[in-house]
């Protein structure tokens, strides 16, 4: 049976790499991978190669070990890290994380799963697929974290492999531990569910010594809750329960090939462990619990698409008016029913780094202060990045092309229908932001008096919807001219020209955008000089409306010239995920 | 003629996947479009429908040509594609208000519960997509292209992930269209049903049209001369893969 996995991913990679290669004469492709392979060479190898020795590592960067960059952020880091490591075991049991070693594909569940084989050795067969994929993410990794020569990246690669592969192998045993209680006997229940307990063991100890050290002392401050953590982290009880993360990270922070092999049995011990747990609980497949969420295959591809969740709607769209307004029912009647949990995990991950992003910067300066700095990162985040995230637009609705075609709708209304809703999205997003930067603007812009700090707020708030518009008319471009190059649904194309393409296609929207404000920002510059005497900092109202006027303009010309375009488009050119 | 086809070519690099394929549907009329996998049939309906711009050749619905009036040809027309790709956060009802829409149809209300019950969607109408069996999806996409009154109708393998009662229905609505006047092109695989519902029948084979006319018609013809047999037998020979044909392959 293990012969009949390997045939079966020997093909796959021998077959994906020749079309790979039998792509690269269309010219597309050829451009991708030349450009891709630079990236590579420039960001990585080169970097890699002309590297000091990790003696003399500066700080941070490339060139410095884990350990280093985690000594600088204090001795009890590596302690907090495992601490980390436990809270993110202990949320995957509420909040599953994907670990893709059990994305079993269409072709795998159609063959495989009604095969004379056991579910085990259908888990056993993921195990086996994810490896190289692991590894290359390691090696990757450890290029750029690890210096040293050879011996050193090859530790430290290793070193990650164990990491990434015990992480996996955790949250694929949790997705399939969660399913297992209704369907398994009493002892395989049990085994099913000793993580589980550990972890609440863990986080019990966790949280009870946290109360008796706050209760004998309260915290001063950011850096004393961070030192006392640590400090919880290295004693008694809860340094038992964190063994295993502890364990798991060491080889990955080994500074020296001695430290590196002392910590080989402890991690391998607990990978082990992992594996063991997965294999024993894989027979829930054999329930035809397989349709379970975080079991389903995406389209062809190793991501699962969104799931849609049937919610009745206020807004019911009328049978006459404007086609655009019907694109932008169609798209709100999108962004309501869909439900994601790994979008909102993503989302207070984020949050998450930019309240403590700005802990650090501010030292704990005011609470004001931290929500104003936290809105303004907010709120560039969002119109600098929001239309790259939110892709309710033509990039997805090439997926539907064929239908869209059939429909009696004016091109550019067709595209600019599908630009409205998600351009109205992101900018009430950053609008929410900018009206909180500007509540909290005194204590960020203490310096600022207060007209100039309303006044710039409040023009920034008038160009917002402007710039955001102009990305998504750009990135919608760029789907229209070169179709090959954008990808569906929740799939990600692979391969370097897959990288090449989308650094070309990044900084080709850059560009374009700028181009594209430059008329907006003189004229509106020009405003704003020729009136300040006049209006003071309230100059920069008038200013701001010409920009946006002018850009509006533009994308107006622009979205009618981009109609031709999309008559033209062929669906044959349009490109599905591998 | 509401649909009509000028020598229309389609070309996909060096493959011609249709060559010159000249063709009429008249109103009230019921044309089977059949042909072996790779015949060029998805083709030509994916040309008249405007999703794919021909390499050459003419393309007309009710009057208007595809090429110069594309918005009312299409507004004309109602395509109903093999594979019913739906937009995954609509539910049936809201797929039909839509169509209704884009196509302005008045009363939408009505015709839409008259359908609903006619195609055995009712109850379904909150679903989404993915609460509904690839049969039920196949008559969501036929329900959307019926919610109008379209002069021409392009069904493309209709019939398939329906149940015997969906079928036997499907080929009643089928007919209903007809009689209404509506101009319909019906490309399938089944056979038997194409000779039972069809009042023509093309065949086509690599591309080009082989065949057209009543399967008598057909069959009556000097170089097949199978007066009495069915279309399958008919849709054999005329593709080089009957009794006669056997032994030179």
């Amino acid at each position: 049976m293990l012969r009949a996995g390997l045939y079966i991913m020997w093909c796959s990679a021998r077959n994906r790499m020749r079309r790979r290669i039998q792509r690269l004469r269309e010219p597309r492709y050829l451009t991708g991978a030349a450009a891709g392979v630079a990236y590579l060479y420039f960001a990585i190898f080169s970097r890699a190669r002309s590297r000091r020795p990790a003696g003399s590592a500066g700080r941070g960067g490339v060139g410095a070990t884990p350990t280093t960059l985690l000594s600088l952020l204090g001795p009890s880091a590596p302690a907090l890290a495992s601490l980390l490591l436990l809270l993110v075991a202990a949320a995957s049991w509420i909040f599953p994380i994907g670990s893709g070693l059990l994305n079993f594909s269409r072709a795998e569940k159609q063959f495989l799963f009604p095969a004379p084989v056991s579910r085990r050795w259908l888990v056993a067969y993921r195990l086996l697929r994810a490896q190289l994929a692991v590894l290359i993410s390691a090696s990757v990794l450890a290029l750029f974290y690890r210096g040293g020569g050879a011996g050193g990246q090859l530790r430290s690669a290793l070193g990650i492999w164990m990491f990434l592969m015990t992480c996996h192998l955790y949250f694929a045993g949790v997705t399939l531990a969660r399913r297992r209680p209704s369907v398994a006997g009493t002892a395989s229940r049990w085994i099913g569910r000793i993580p589980f307990l550990f972890t609440i063991g863990a986080m019990g100890s966790v949280a009870a010594a946290v109360g008796r050290m706050v209760a004998a002392r309260p915290v001063t401050d950011f850096r004393d809750a961070w030192d006392t953590l640590g400090g919880i982290a290295q004693t008694g009880l809860p340094q038992v329960f964190l063994w295993p993360f502890t364990a798991v990270l060491q080889p990955f922070l080994a500074a020296t090939s001695a430290a590196w092999i002392q910590a080989l049995p402890a991690a391998a011990l607990v990978l082990l462990a992992a594996a063991a747990w997965v294999l024993r609980t894989g027979d829930v497949l054999d329930t035809g619990l397989d349709s379970a969420p975080e079991l389903q295959p995406a389209r062809g591809a190793a991501r699962r698409p969104l799931q849609y969740r049937s919610r009745p709607s206020a807004w019911v769209l009328g049978s006459a008016g404007r086609a655009e307004t019907a694109f932008v029912w169609k798209g709100a009647m999108q962004t309501f029913r869909v439900v994601d949990w790994r979008l909102m995990l993503r989302g207070t991950g984020i949050v998450v780094w930019l309240v403590v992003a700005s802990l650090a910067v501010n030292r704990a300066r005011g609470f004001s202060e931290i929500l104003g700095v936290l809105a303004v990162f907010a709120m560039g985040f969002t119109v600098a990045m929001g239309p790259q995230i939110l892709r309710a637009d033509l990039r997805q609705d090439l997926e539907h092309l064929e239908l869209l075609k059939t429909w009696p709708v004016r091109a550019a209304s067709v595209v600019r229908g599908e630009l409205i809703w998600p351009t109205m999205v992101v900018t009430i997003v950053a609008w929410a932001c900018g009206i909180v930067a500007l509540t909290f603007s005194a204590a960020v812009f203490n310096s600022t008096g207060r007209p100039w700090r309303m006044a710039v707020g409040t023009a920034a708030m008038i160009l917002t919807p402007a710039l955001v518009l102009a990305q998504y008319t750009i990135h919608n471009a760029a789907a229209l001219m070169f179709p090959a190059w954008i990808h569906l649904g929740a799939g990600r194309a692979r391969g370097v020209d897959a990288i090449g393409q989308r650094l070309i296609l990044l900084g080709g929207t850059w560009l374009t955008l700028v181009v594209l404000l430059l008329p907006g920002t003189i004229v509106g510059g020009a405003i704003a000089l020729a009136l300040y005497r006049l209006a003071g900092p309230w100059v920069c109202l008038p200013g701001a409306l010409c920009c946006a006027a002018i850009i509006g303009i533009e994308l107006v010309v622009a979205t009618e010239a981009l109609g031709p375009l999309y008559e033209r488009l062929d669906v044959t050119s349009v490109e599905r995920a591998e | 003629m509401s649909i009509a086809l000028q020598r229309l070519r389609c070309v996909f690099g060096s493959f011609v996947a249709v060559d010159d394929l000249s063709l009429d549907v008249g109103q009230g009329e019921i044309v089977g479009l059949i042909g072996p996998n790779g015949a060029g049939k998805t083709t030509t309906l994916r040309m008249l429908a405007g999703i794919l711009r021909p390499t050459s050749g003419r393309v007309s619905v009710a009057g208007y040509d595809m090429a110069q009036a594309p918005l009312d040809a299409k507004r004309a027309l109602a395509f109903m594609p093999d594979e019913p790709h739906l937009f995954e956060y609509l539910t049936v009802e809201e797929h039909l208000r839509l169509m209704a829409r884009l196509y302005t149809v008045p009363d939408f209300e009505r015709r839409a519960r008259v359908l609903l019950d006619e195609l055995e969607l009712g109850g379904k109408e909150r679903s989404l997509p993915s609460e509904l069996s690839r049969g039920m999806r196949q008559k969501v996409v036929i329900a959307c292209g019926l919610v109008r009154d379209a002069a021409a109708l392009l069904f493309d393998e209709p019939l398939t992930g329906l149940d015997p009662i969906g079928i036997s229905r499907m080929r009643e609505t089928i007919a209903r269209r007809a009689r209404a006047g509506a101009a319909i092109l019906v490309s399938s695989h089944l056979l038997h049903l194409v000779q039972e519902m069809c009042t023509r029948v093309v065949i086509m084979d690599r591309g080009r049209k082989i065949a057209d006319g009543t399967v008598e018609q057909i069959a009556s013809r000097s170089d097949i001369a199978l007066s009495g047999s069915n279309l399958e037998q008919v849709f054999l020979h005329v593709t080089g893969h009957g009794p006669t044909n056997a032994g030179h392959d």
